[in-house]
């Protein structure tokens, strides 16, 4: 069967009471939409589909390309429900909610809660010139108190990008996304291949060896987000810096002034060596809030240092 | 539905019997399986009663009503059973996996699909006529194909038992689907295990069932077929279906069944210490399972 792009449902489709406005994105194993429910209320529903195993070229339901596929499929419903599960159990404003979960047109169906606002993306190609120092840690202090919630449920995010990011109206940070969330070790997962974005992904995740996979694969990620942020595009792919790394110092695509101490940890974060990369979100998180973030630092503010620190929580 | 049903399996000339037949209906979907175990290697009898199991297991878990997806459901439900051999293998530490063939079909909405791997063997006979048949995983087909050898030739073949897809291989089965057919009142699906129809050709059981119910003559038939094989006879399994004129009130209609009842009927020996499901497996009540899980999950969480 040829290969097809699926298609999205419809607008005006009432999916479950929820009443489908427009795909919002799509990604490899899904599409999320925007919907309301009866009372108006706007949801982000994510909807599982594996390119490459299931399609939907007309009508609403959704069929297994190659019927082989059929117990893959619904392996990666597995993870998709592991995806849900973890989720679920988590509350945490850093972390979209899930609020609901339910079974139709031969797939399943994750409800988020609909964040307004925008992508760090977005942000980050319009507003580079705002990405002061401070900003960037406020953000990233922020992100890692969602990420330690997501690590402590024993879950990976493993798609951590400026696409991935939201900045509510408020300014919130709030991390979307988990459907390549997901460690699995049969050999049956393996042909959902693993989703990564160049630039953005570990190096050992390209290998896809789950015992190499860790926190430290996330904190990878965030580094190359931070960088994103300073340089404007993302550092070489993992997989090519682990041949030759070329990847370009920060400081010299740097369009404003940063201290070295954020140099040096966007830095750390993105060795190609994972185990000299900062271990966990929370020791990340510590480095982020031990410096003041302010440009060039006097006598008398590294007397103030630990009121510094009482301010940029 | 209205059909008459008919099934056995006979020992033959051997001491066991590594054949398994089964079928099983509910209103509005029936299933009809056969497996033979492979007398070359450890257990073939287990990997014959594990895949009878296993597949009706899963067909009565998920014909609730009808099955949305037949082929889809043959051809899962045949993987999953070569797992489920595959882990008993590792569970009972045996040097050498089991393995067995395996035909089964369907039968919903007036229409038959099916799916095999091995030589075992589906017909479907009509007024006479053998209007399909799964073609076999074996060697001699494949010559018989690349015009090598001559059917008859096939038949006296030294490597006539030689096939190449199997369940509780060591690579998964090659499973082929058949299309789907439908069935006009007098239709005849017959499965078999290759200890029958070695013995009795498509064409001689098509003018046969023509003219006699299958209940009448595959009693006969099994043992003319055992009495051909001159005392070498291997095990022989047959499970024959006529499709019946569906306004005929005379005859009983699955519709007397109560709603997701299922009439069963397998020779499984019910000796294995469980069929249970693979372990990576994923069935609809898993999912049903794992929503219900998640949605409380999401009550339970403040928000």
């Amino acid at each position: 069967m040829p290969q097809q792009a699926n298609q999205p449902l419809p607008a005006g489709y009432v999916l479950n009471g929820y009443r489908i406005e427009k795909p919002l994105s799509s990604g490899g194993f899904s599409i999320v939409y925007l919907a309301r429910d009866e009372s108006g209320t706007p949801f982000a529903i994510k909807e599982y589909l594996p390119s490459s195993l299931a399609l939907r070229s007309d009508g609403v339901e959704v069929s297994i390309a190659d019927e082989a596929n059929l117990s893959v499929f619904r392996h990666g419903l597995k993870c998709f429900f592991e995806e849900g599960r973890a989720l679920a159990m988590i509350s945490h404003p850093n972390v979209v909610r899930v609020e609901n979960f339910f079974r139709a047109n031969e797939t399943c169906y994750m409800v988020m809660q609909y964040v307004r606002g925008r992508t760090l993306q977005f942000h980050i190609q319009r507003h580079r010139h705002e990405f002061t120092e401070p900003f960037i840690r406020r953000i990233f202090i922020h992100l890692m108190n969602g990420l330690r919630e997501v690590h402590a449920s024993k879950l990976l995010h493993l798609d951590i990008k400026p696409a991935n990011i939201f900045i509510s109206m408020e300014g919130r940070p709030v991390l979307l996304d988990f459907g390549a969330a997901r460690i699995t070790l049969s050999e049956e997962a393996m042909k959902l291949k693993p989703m990564y974005t160049a630039g953005f992904a570990a190096p050992e995740h390209y290998r896809f060896k789950p015992g190499e996979l860790g926190p430290w694969s996330d904190i990878y990620s965030v580094g190359a987000t931070i960088y994103t942020c300073i340089a404007g595009t993302p550092p070489q792919a993992g997989d090519q810096r682990e041949e030759k790394d070329h990847m370009i110092p920060l400081r010299t695509l740097a369009r404003q002034d940063y201290s070295d101490d954020l140099y040096q940890l966007v830095d750390d974060c993105l060795a190609v060596d994972y185990m000299k990369r900062p271990q966990t979100a929370y020791e990340l998180q510590r480095r982020l809030m031990s410096e003041p973030g302010v440009e060039k630092r006097g006598f008398l503010e590294t007397i103030n240092r630990p009121l510094s620190k009482l301010f940029s929580r | 539905m209205r059909f008459t049903i008919f099934q056995d399996s006979r020992l033959g000339d051997r001491k066991g019997n590594e054949d398994r037949v089964g079928y099983s209906y509910s209103r509005d979907v029936l299933l009809m399986v056969i497996a033979d175990g492979m007398g070359g290697h450890e257990q073939g009898e287990v990997a014959a009663e594990i895949a009878v199991t296993e597949i009706t297991r899963r067909f009565q878990q998920e014909a609730r009503n009808r099955l949305r997806r037949p082929f889809e459901f043959l051809v899962s439900s045949i993987q999953a059973a070569h797992r489920a051999i595959v882990s008993h293998a590792v569970e009972h530490n045996l040097l050498e996996c089991p393995r067995t063939t395996c035909v089964a079909c369907i039968v919903q909405n007036g229409r038959a699909f099916w799916a095999h791997a091995g030589d075992s063997r589906l017909y479907v006979l009509r007024q006479g006529a053998l209007i399909a048949a799964t073609q076999d995983h074996s060697k001699v087909q494949q010559m018989i194909d690349a015009g090598e050898i001559t059917p008859e030739a096939a038949a006296r073949h030294p490597d006539r038992n030689k096939i190449y897809s199997c369940l509780g291989g060591v690579v998964p089965p090659l499973i082929d689907t058949g299309r789907d057919i439908g069935l006009e009142v007098g239709d005849t699906i017959v499965l078999s295990t290759d200890g029958f129809w070695t013995q009795i050709p498509a064409n001689i059981l098509g003018g046969m069932v023509r003219k006699q119910s299958v209940l009448d003559l595959l009693p006969g038939l099994l043992t003319e077929a055992q009495r051909r094989a001159q005392g070498e006879s291997d095990n022989l399994s047959v499970v024959a279906m006529t499709w019946e004129n569906q306004d005929d009130a005379r005859l009983p209609d699955t519709q007397a069944l109560d709603d997701q009842q299922f009439a069963t009927s397998t020779n499984t020996t019910a000796q294995l210490d469980s069929a249970a499901p693979a372990a990576d497996d994923v069935t609809d009540e898993d999912i049903e399972r794992a929503i219900a899980e998640i949605q409380s999950a999401i009550r339970k969480v403040p928000r």
